[in-house]
């Protein structure tokens, strides 16, 4: 399925004192279903979340303020999946998937349309990914011989990094992102 | 020819160790270190130059929010309490605001840390739910919130003050 804009109107906003608002996130339009483990782009703007399709556990990413639902073709057929984790802007959404009889972290290039996985050596089990907003490094919550652990991966030598404003990007300078 | 038989041998025994050898993910030694320490960590959240995640031993989970930049923990006094549980944690790219749920005294709570004021002050969940996972945009303003009500799972975003 290819873009699907979302239309249904926005839930009204609630004041919870203290200057919070509260709203629902917008709906996917398939009435009311659950969704888990939500992730927002550094910069907001999008929100990964997981949800049930035909069965199996999917993950959606959706544009915050229009509702609007970007597909991600290259994780069709690799569900279900977990843990997803975006970059700044969303270029990049690390996720893990399931290969064969193995889970896998993988990170979506949206830009290019290229998956990178990142196969793990054998004995250790994924269980959450939390990605670096520049996309330079990436966590990985994982079962290493029944001990919970985490690890800290470079992802500098794989993926170019998501310009973050204000923040001086290698080479010097300041990064151009309005 | 013996020697080209060697080689293909040697090629044949490589291919199935090729998959691991050629994963691109590089391990960042003198961090891993650092988390390799005895007890478990968990439920990790980067942002900036932070690592937020939970550390204990035999269950007992606490808040660490460590400084990539010196491969530290830096303290959080004030957030960490004996008679609570954390469940999940995320953090903002200064490193200042910590979002966590928790449990203490039987109730499901979320909590707003903010480190330069070590202050920890409870965020209400409107209508009434159960959270668990979360979100951080990377200015600490905004949270989206993985709450149960009424046998589903919902997202709220909430806009923090």
């Amino acid at each position: 399925m290819a873009l699907a804009l979302i239309t249904a109107a926005l839930g009204g906003c609630s004041s919870l004192g203290w200057g919070l608002r509260r709203q629902p996130a917008r709906p996917t339009g398939l009435g009311a279903e659950s969704r888990e483990h939500p992730a927002l782009s550094g910069d907001g703007r999008l929100l990964a979340s997981l949800v049930e399709r035909g069965g199996r556990t999917t993950v959606l990413l959706q544009d915050r303020s229009s509702g609007q639902v970007l597909p991600l073709p290259q994780l069709r057929s690799r569900q279900p999946h977990s843990s997803p984790s975006l970059s700044w802007r969303g270029r990049y959404l690390a996720v893990l998937v399931q290969q064969g009889p193995n889970r896998e972290p993988v990170v979506l290039d949206r830009a290019t349309g290229r998956l990178h996985p990142l196969p793990l050596p054998p004995g250790r089990l994924p269980l959450q990914l939390s990605l670096a907003a520049d996309g330079r490094r990436l966590a990985i919550d994982l079962l290493d011989n029944g001990q919970r652990r985490v690890e800290l991966f470079d992802l500098g030598g794989l993926l170019e990094p998501e310009p973050i404003p204000g923040q001086r990007v290698s080479g010097g300078g300041e990064a151009t992102v309005p | 020819m013996r020697g080209r038989r060697h080689a293909w041998a040697v090629a044949l025994l490589c291919l199935p160790l090729a998959g691991c050898l050629s994963s691109p993910l590089r391990p960042v030694v003198g961090l891993n270190q650092q988390l390799g320490r005895a007890g478990s960590r968990q439920e990790p959240a980067l942002s900036g130059s932070w690592l937020a995640l939970l550390t204990g031993r035999q269950g007992r989970l606490q808040v660490q929010l460590l400084d990539l930049r010196r491969g530290l923990p830096v303290p959080l006094p004030g957030l960490n309490r004996p008679d609570s549980q954390p469940i999940s944690v995320a953090v903002d790219q200064q490193g200042d605001r910590l979002v966590l749920v928790r449990q203490r005294e039987g109730r499901t709570e979320l909590l707003l840390y903010r480190r330069s004021l070590q202050l920890a002050q409870p965020i209400p969940i409107e209508p009434a739910g159960v959270p668990r996972r979360l979100s951080l945009s990377a200015d600490g303003r905004l949270l989206a919130l993985e709450v149960s009500r009424d046998g589903l799972w919902q997202i709220d975003l909430l806009e923090l003050p």
